[in-house]
């Protein structure tokens, strides 16, 4: 292919630029000098014309639309930044939540779970006289007695004397996951106490979160499980969905790739079809001819 | 009655936290969009989004206007698709738009437009990000912010950090290499 010359100058590239955007801002007499030379060069004529076709195809190209309002994020996150006394924490809080991976933040929830039966002292046990699970700090003496008590199969008392939880049948003192059930509360209390010591360290804030009430406790860890919950599922559905749309644009893409090869194959065949019915027609003459000859 | 960004900035500044939720609301399209398409993934793109405005919130006491509150915003948002790019160590990755529904596509269509015209489009669409993928960033950003955010040559030199010529040429050069690969591809679908 033979290539084109062109004698603008160094400024050719800037020049067709300019011209492209329409750039209000450059030198009018530069654009007058270009136009002049576009009458009178092919090159520079063909680079604009194939230029504003790119720039046409570019002008297809829009965004997803956001699965959410950034602002609604954004606004919600600004109004709290604006009334605390750190914002820097404010500022970093969406962001360190958003990037911890599924099955780390469902482990966080479970560990927050453990601490949270740990600052309850959440004291669980199965014995003859059925499951018990007891909270509260002020009965911790009599723990061991309680054990031995024979207030009734299947009952359980809390810090305060009443029922916390009602048990089942006693399995026996040798039941299978007895000594699950101990390795879980001395799981849960190992885990309370290293809360504990950085709790000591941690600042004024996580003092507070840990002096918390039980129900308090519980709402959050709630709170969390449900979270969890519901992003799961909204990553799920989004997944489908999104399988859902490729299907559905692979299968109407084929259903007209069909439809195109039919029509050539149907065209095809009925051109032949045509061809052999006028080859026939002209044997049928041929043969009536020489039949009447 | 409708602020200017230099009025909403001012009043945002003495304290007013509706007057920033204004400029949020005026400026996260264009920002996610410039996030976006140049680096080419959805939930970072909302994630740059979202830290550009945190950022813009936190710097805007030291804001003195001495460019217009739009650059300002994105400058921080180019930046921070820079460090995202440098943070991934690859090119921007292009995904297909995960919300384009052909459904609703074709009921934004014109009722005229068949299913072959919108997988068209589709493709096209694709075509056009992945071509732009391929660019080297500075191109990809000089041609995204003037062919989708309007910015002037001035604006797009100041916001590079470099010489009026030299977006030209990135500009010429980046839409050379689109015009090529999208023949190219163009004539590969076909």
């Amino acid at each position: 292919m033979t290539e084109l010359s062109c004698g603008y100058g160094d400024d050719r590239d800037g020049a067709i630029v300019a011209f492209l955007y329409d750039d209000a801002e450059g030198d009018p007499a530069d654009r007058a000098r270009f136009e002049t030379h576009l009458q009178t060069c092919a090159r520079c004529r063909a680079d604009v014309a194939a230029l504003r076709g790119v720039r046409a195809q570019l002008a297809r190209w829009s965004p997803p639309e956001p699965s959410f309002a950034v602002v609604s994020r954004q606004s919600s996150v600004i109004g709290r930044q604006s009334s605390v006394t750190n914002p820097q924490s404010a500022i970093r809080n969406p962001q360190w939540w958003r990037d911890i991976p599924a099955w780390a933040q469902v482990a966080a929830a479970l560990l927050f779970l453990g601490v949270s039966a740990g600052v309850a002292n959440l004291d669980i046990r199965y014995d003859r006289n059925g499951l018990s699970m007891t909270t509260g700090w002020s009965t911790r003496a009599d723990g061991a007695g309680r054990a031995r008590g024979s207030d009734g199969a299947g009952r359980a008392r809390g810090s305060d004397g009443s029922d916390v939880a009602q048990g089942f049948s006693p399995a026996g003192q040798d039941a299978p996951w007895r000594a699950d059930l101990a390795a879980l509360e001395r799981q849960l209390k190992t885990e309370f106490r290293s809360a504990q010591v950085s709790a000591m360290t941690a600042p004024a804030q996580t003092v507070r979160a840990a002096s918390a009430t039980d129900a308090d406790v519980t709402r959050r860890v709630r709170a969390l499980v449900e979270d969890s919950e519901k992003r799961q599922q909204r990553e799920l559905a989004l997944r489908i969905a999104g399988l859902l749309r490729d299907v559905n644009a692979q299968r109407q893409s084929d259903l007209v790739k069909i439809d195109r090869t039919l029509g050539v194959v149907q065209n095809s065949v009925g051109i032949e079809v045509m061809k052999n019915r006028q080859q026939l027609n002209q044997m049928d003459l041929l043969y009536r001819a020489s039949q009447r000859q | 009655m409708t602020w200017t960004d230099e009025e909403l900035v001012a009043k945002s500044i003495r304290g007013d936290a509706d007057s920033f939720n204004q400029l949020v609301l005026r400026w996260e399209r264009p920002i996610y969009a410039l996030a976006y398409r140049t680096i080419g993934r959805e939930e970072d793109a909302r994630d740059v989004c979202q830290e550009t405005f945190l950022r813009a919130f936190r710097a805007l006491p030291g804001f003195r206007g001495q460019a217009k509150f739009s650059s300002w915003l994105y400058r921080i948002a180019l930046n921070l698709c820079r460090d995202w790019i440098r943070r991934e160590r690859r090119a921007p990755v292009v995904q297909p738009p995960e919300d384009v529904d052909l459904i609703e596509l074709a009921a934004a269509a014109e009722p005229s437009e068949s299913i072959e015209d919108r997988v068209a489009r589709k493709d096209l669409m694709r075509l056009v990000e992945h071509a732009m993928a391929l660019l080297p960033e500075e191109q990809r950003t000089a041609i995204v912010l003037k062919e989708y955010h309007g910015l002037t040559f001035q604006e797009i030199a100041e916001l590079a950090g470099c010489p009026l010529s030299t977006v030209k040429t990135r500009l010429y050069q980046g839409l050379i290499v689109l015009r090529r690969e999208l023949s190219k591809n163009s004539a590969a679908t076909r």
